[in-house]
């Protein structure tokens, strides 16, 4: 076999203007897909960061209940001793912290008019932490970590709820809900805040205050839900068995079962790669069958010569291919070794992206390296152009030896 | 059905459109081992298919081809291929050398599609290019080597294989006469000392001079027993 491919490689450097052609598509092809692949994957790394700090965390629990079936009243199905709960979370390899979470609705007046919302309560201080800094309020600011000094309980905005209430910070609002025992409750509220969900939508009917101001509304000392938050986002599936197994009635959910957003956007740029990937293959196919057909045209006389001597077809063939794989593989580890100088040069090049919609800040462009990506690029490009060369070799295979012998 | 190869009523018609071109006409031709000779005849008197035909890269339109008795089937693409690389050995009008190999590596080319150990493909090589009088050329490219030289070499890789006949299309068609001489003396003496058969085609007279034999075709006939 030894000799074959000796063989091969000697025609594959016969003309070499033609195999640096075709080797450079291939470099080309190889390392667009890297970088491409590359600045996904910091994408993704970059979102997925951002979905679990903007409100998920890596792993929220619930009552087994809770997921089966719906409430009929506020907290009818939430985490009962929430504190002791957050003990044994904390006590975990790789959690940071876990806080507490409160989902209810309920109507919002200023005492003209009365608004449906949906109201969150939280640990204001933690809520912050899992972000990273400071929760983006427009106007005013973000509620105090506990109501322990506070004389009046607080609530902030979103922006669209504001805006329909006409509230300003400092005023005072009324929210109206029915308890966790079905009773009919209301509370008066001063508005410490507006903020911007980022989603339109939601921003016409969000509001948040203190875990405290929520449980004491519900008249509940449940809590919806725990989020917990990890020092490594690779260890979610680990710590969320953990969590599972040691809290029974427990179930986790995983960021990424949640994250919608982030689930349509990695299917998006997959989609975007996987095309990419297409019309790379098609340009690999097209350029090295072109250029094994150029090949055997020339060769015709010689593969004659080949087949007249005794060669087996299927010998025949396999000799073009060692001819493909060899192309492919030089072009596709070359285009390994610039796709690394390349990333290389733009990771420190410091180019600034613009700012993606629904946000004002650019982010940096950024290429990962992502060994398997590497090693998937190098085998897409070495198959490809094996494949690309099946066909020709076929063709050349099959040449009538008479005709071969006889082409000028 | 003693002979090394046999023909009975071998024809071959090819169409060119519409019209039949009758190349070979029922030929019937016994080839004994041993034999040194020599299919002569005018241009398109059907040397070159009946050499093509009996060296199973062209198949015959009507009639039956033996080697060692045993009747060639031309459909069998599996065996044909293996018939060529154990009994038979071609020596082509241009040399058909592959360029990129030296004078070594194409003399072992054909011992590459067999199951020979690289200690017997090395002996075997040597001594066809010993033979050939080219072992010192052995590193040579093709475009390294004179017209005559090419042509040793692929005498040599005909050889290589001990095949039970070579067939040699106008042999000496592409070199000068001093070079056709030393080579037609290169075949006479393989024949005689190595006693390999050896049926080639030509018009030319000194190479018609060499034969023990010659088979004079005809439009497609053997018109001389």
């Amino acid at each position: 076999m030894f000799k074959f491919i000796k063989l091969a490689t000697k025609n594959v450097f016969r003309n070499r203007r033609r195999t640096i052609i075709t080797g450079l598509v291939l470099v080309f092809g190889a390392t667009a897909l890297i970088l491409a692949g590359g600045f996904i994957a910091f994408s993704f790394r970059g979102l997925s960061e951002s979905t679990i700090r903007g409100q998920l965390g890596h792993i929220q629990l619930f009552t087994e209940e809770a997921l089966q079936r719906e409430e009929e009243r506020p907290l009818e199905l939430g985490i009962d001793s929430a504190d002791a709960m957050k003990r044994k979370i904390l006590a975990l390899d790789h959690v940071r912290f876990s806080m507490a979470r409160v989902e209810f609705m309920g109507l919002i007046s200023n005492g003209d008019k009365s608004v449906a919302f949906l109201g969150r309560g939280v640990e204001p201080e933690k809520e912050t932490k899992l972000a990273g800094f400071a929760l983006a309020v427009d106007t005013g600011k973000f509620l105090g970590e506990t109501q322990a000094n506070a004389t009046e309980s607080e609530v902030i905005l979103a922006k669209g709820l504001a805006k329909s209430l006409k509230a300003k910070v400092g005023e005072y609002l009324t929210l109206m809900t029915t308890t966790s025992k079905g009773a009919l409750n209301a509370m008066d509220v001063k508005v410490a805040g507006i903020y911007s969900t980022g989603i339109p939508e939601y921003d016409e009917r969000a509001l948040m205050v203190s875990l405290p101001t929520a449980q004491q509304l519900l008249n509940s000392a449940k809590v919806s839900k725990l989020v917990v938050v990890l020092d490594e986002t690779d260890k979610t599936e680990e710590v969320a068995q953990k969590l599972e197994h040691l809290l029974p009635g427990i179930k986790a959910k995983r960021w990424f079962e949640m994250a919608t957003f982030y689930n349509a956007v990695v299917r998006l740029y997959n989609a975007i790669f996987g095309f990419l990937g297409v019309i790379i293959f098609v340009i690999v196919v097209l350029s090295s069958s072109n250029t094994m057909m150029m090949s055997i045209f020339e060769r015709t006389k010689e593969i004659g010569t080949q087949l007249a001597v005794g060669t087996s077809p299927l010998r025949l063939m396999m000799n073009f291919l060692y001819e493909g794989l060899i192309v492919g593989a030089l072009g596709g580890g070359l285009g390994l070794v610039v796709a690394l100088i390349l990333s290389g040069l733009v990771n420190q090049a410091g180019i600034m992206m613009p700012a993606p919609p629904g946000s004002t800040r650019g982010y940096p462009l950024i290429v990962d390296y992502v060994p398997t990506l590497y090693v998937a690029v190098f085998l897409l490009i070495a198959v490809t152009t094996v494949l690309a060369t099946i066909f020709p070799a076929y063709k050349a295979s099959r040449l009538k030896i008479v005709d071969a012998l006889g082409h000028v | 059905m003693n002979s090394l190869v046999q023909t009975e009523s071998l024809a071959k018609t090819y169409k060119l459109g519409n019209t039949e071109v009758p190349a070979l006409r029922g030929l019937d031709l016994a080839i004994e081992e041993g034999e040194f000779t020599s299919i002569s005849g005018p241009s398109g008197s059907g040397k070159t298919t009946l050499l093509n035909i009996l060296g199973l890269i062209d198949s015959p339109t009507s009639g039956r081809v033996y080697l060692e008795g045993a009747q060639v089937k031309y459909n069998g693409l599996t065996t044909l291929h293996r018939i060529r690389l154990e009994k038979l050995g071609f020596i082509f009008q241009t040399f058909n050398l592959i360029p990129v190999l030296t004078a070594y590596e194409n003399v072992e080319y054909p011992l590459l599609l067999t199951k020979k150990s690289s200690a017997i493909r090395k002996e075997l090589v040597e001594r066809a290019l010993k033979d050939v009088k080219l072992w010192e050329f052995r590193k040579h490219k093709p475009n390294e080597l004179s017209g005559g030289q090419r042509q040793r070499v692929a005498i040599a890789r005909a050889l290589v294989n001990s095949p039970r006949i070579v067939l040699a299309d106008e042999p000496t068609a592409n070199i000068d006469s001093g070079t056709a001489s030393e080579i037609l003396d290169l075949m006479r003496t393989l024949n005689e000392e190595e006693k390999v058969t050896f049926l080639f085609s030509t018009h030319d007279q000194l190479v018609l001079s060499y034969a023990r034999r010659v088979v004079k075709l005809h439009d497609g006939a053997i018109v001389n027993a």
